[in-house]
């Protein structure tokens, strides 16, 4: 396989949750595989309700403490935008952006903070807001590997919601190496089944594969092709029998 | 209409969907659409490299089961990967079904009817960010000219995913690629639940999504948002005039 970020990711991952990180593994591992100062996760469920999920250190607690108080800062756009968020340099930026969360951050030790948006398509789950003692932009890699956690960070929300446990995590996620275009087309089919939304249906379809013990590329396959079904009353899954 | 002129008639489309706010996987599966035409091929489409190293697909001449599965298995090993990696072309490669290079990729496309097939390299700055693949049913060479033609349109693809800026930093490229991807994303969540809520195929369910883009001139991953955030249910959707126009040629 190419994806040789991902397997650093995973391998980092696996690292801290023997160590009992739980769900602040994932913030330890975007801080260190983008080598910034530290990293926060944040869940949005809807753009007026920002929580934390988790943060690397005591520094990036009080930032994203900070946002949820405020209301303002990367995280925020990040949550609510459709493309990261940046300021290279806090102490420039003064006047600008973010008018009451920049003097804050500052005082925290933040020089330069960045924000990632999670989504899996139209589904948004929150950001990831990474920060550095030092001013200075994101190299590409820095960059493409902020994306990179991004996304591993929506898989991982999506395997906790479907009752995951966090000290499997790193398990949960390489099962699921790749999220093909099936997966997505099967969500919007269970979302039409069952009433509800694509986000909820990727749930749906994530914890049925891990009840059934399929991956969940094959029962996709299998919804699309209507062999597997989802009965919104009463919230079974049918199986065609062929 | 002659090739050449056919060739111009693509540009100036193609510069004409640049312009503005324009749908980046709408312009690549218009450009996969006559990619096929211009160098007469079978079908085209178009993988890009995620943030992992992984190739992901983004748009093709056909939305149809078959043509997808080529290039879901092209996440892991085939014409495209090899093309990424190594920077380079692969020109009037024959496909046969005992082929070491590509075990799995090989005998699939063959059975789905393919035997030759090609790639061109999307190129920015010294690196690779994916490819143009192009299939025919039938055996036969791409000419220099084709070739010259075909990597012109791989050029357009990638600056069509850059949103044609001159200068992008890091974030700015790392944000379009990953825009790119994730509008096909939501194009998948949309196609699946128009084809539940309509009782018909994927390919169906993407020509309807497209149709009602372009009569209402709106984004083919605006509407799709719509759909799957429910502001545009499936049974709104304009009907295209035919919804086969877009299918390739069956073996």
């Amino acid at each position: 396989m190419a994806n040789n970020r991902l397997v650093d990711i995973f391998a980092l991952l696996a690292r801290y949750e023997r160590g009992g990180g739980g769900e602040a593994s994932l913030c330890m591992v975007a801080a260190e595989i983008t080598e910034l100062s530290g990293a926060g996760i944040a869940l949005s469920s809807n753009p007026d309700l920002m929580t934390s999920m988790g943060t690397s250190n005591p520094a990036a607690t009080q930032l994203m403490d900070v946002e949820i108080a405020l209301r303002e800062g990367p995280c925020n756009d990040a949550c609510t935008g459709e493309n990261a968020v940046e300021d290279i340099d806090l102490l420039r930026g003064l006047k600008t952006r973010w008018l009451v969360y920049t003097p804050q951050a500052i005082a925290i030790g933040a020089r330069a903070v960045f924000g990632f948006p999670v989504r899996i398509g139209a589904v948004r789950l929150g950001a990831l807001s990474l920060y550095r003692d030092k001013r200075g932009a994101l190299t590409y890699e820095q960059a493409s590997d902020g994306y990179l956690m991004a996304s591993v960070i929506g898989r991982a929300i999506l395997a906790m919601q479907a009752g995951a446990s966090g000290n499997s995590l790193a398990l949960e996620l390489e099962r699921e190496a790749t999220f093909d275009f099936a997966i997505h087309q099967a969500a919007g089919i269970i979302a039409i089944q069952g009433f509800t939304d694509v986000g909820e249906a990727l749930v749906l379809l994530r914890s049925h594969a891990f009840a059934t013990n399929t991956s969940i590329s094959t029962l996709a396959t299998r919804v699309i092709a209507h062999q597997t079904s989802y009965e919104s009353l009463g919230g079974t899954w049918r199986e065609e029998t062929s | 209409m002659t090739r050449e002129s056919r060739l111009v008639a693509t540009l100036v489309e193609l510069a004409d969907n640049l312009v503005d706010n324009f749908d980046v996987i709408d312009v690549l599966t218009l450009l996969s659409d006559r990619a096929v035409l211009s160098v007469d091929m079978d079908a085209a489409g178009v993988m890009l490299s995620t943030p992992g190293g992984e190739l992901q697909y983004l748009a093709s001449s056909s939305d149809s089961m078959r043509i997808l599965e080529l290039f879901q298995i092209q996440a892991n090993e085939g014409p495209c990967i090899d093309c990424v990696n190594d920077g380079q072309p692969i020109i009037n490669r024959e496909l046969n079904s005992t082929d070491e290079r590509w075990p799995r990729f090989s005998p699939r496309a063959i059975e789905l009817g393919f035997h030759s097939v090609h790639c061109l390299p999307m190129r920015l700055r010294g690196r690779t960010i994916g490819a143009l693949n192009l299939f025919r049913t039938e055996l036969g060479f791409l000419s220099e000219e084709d070739v010259i033609i075909a990597q012109g349109m791989a050029d357009v693809a990638t600056i069509a995913i850059l949103q044609h800026r001159s200068s992008v930093d890091a974030v700015t490229l790392n944000d379009q690629l990953s825009r790119a991807l994730n509008s096909r994303i939501i194009i998948e969540q949309a196609k699946g639940m128009v084809s539940e809520s309509t009782r018909c195929t994927m390919d169906e369910a993407f020509a309807r999504i497209r149709a009602h883009a372009r009569n209402h001139n709106l984004g083919l991953t605006m509407v799709a948002s719509s759909i799957v955030d429910g502001s545009i249910t499936s049974q709104n959707l304009d009907v295209p005039r035919s919804v086969t126009t877009r299918s390739t040629r069956t073996p």
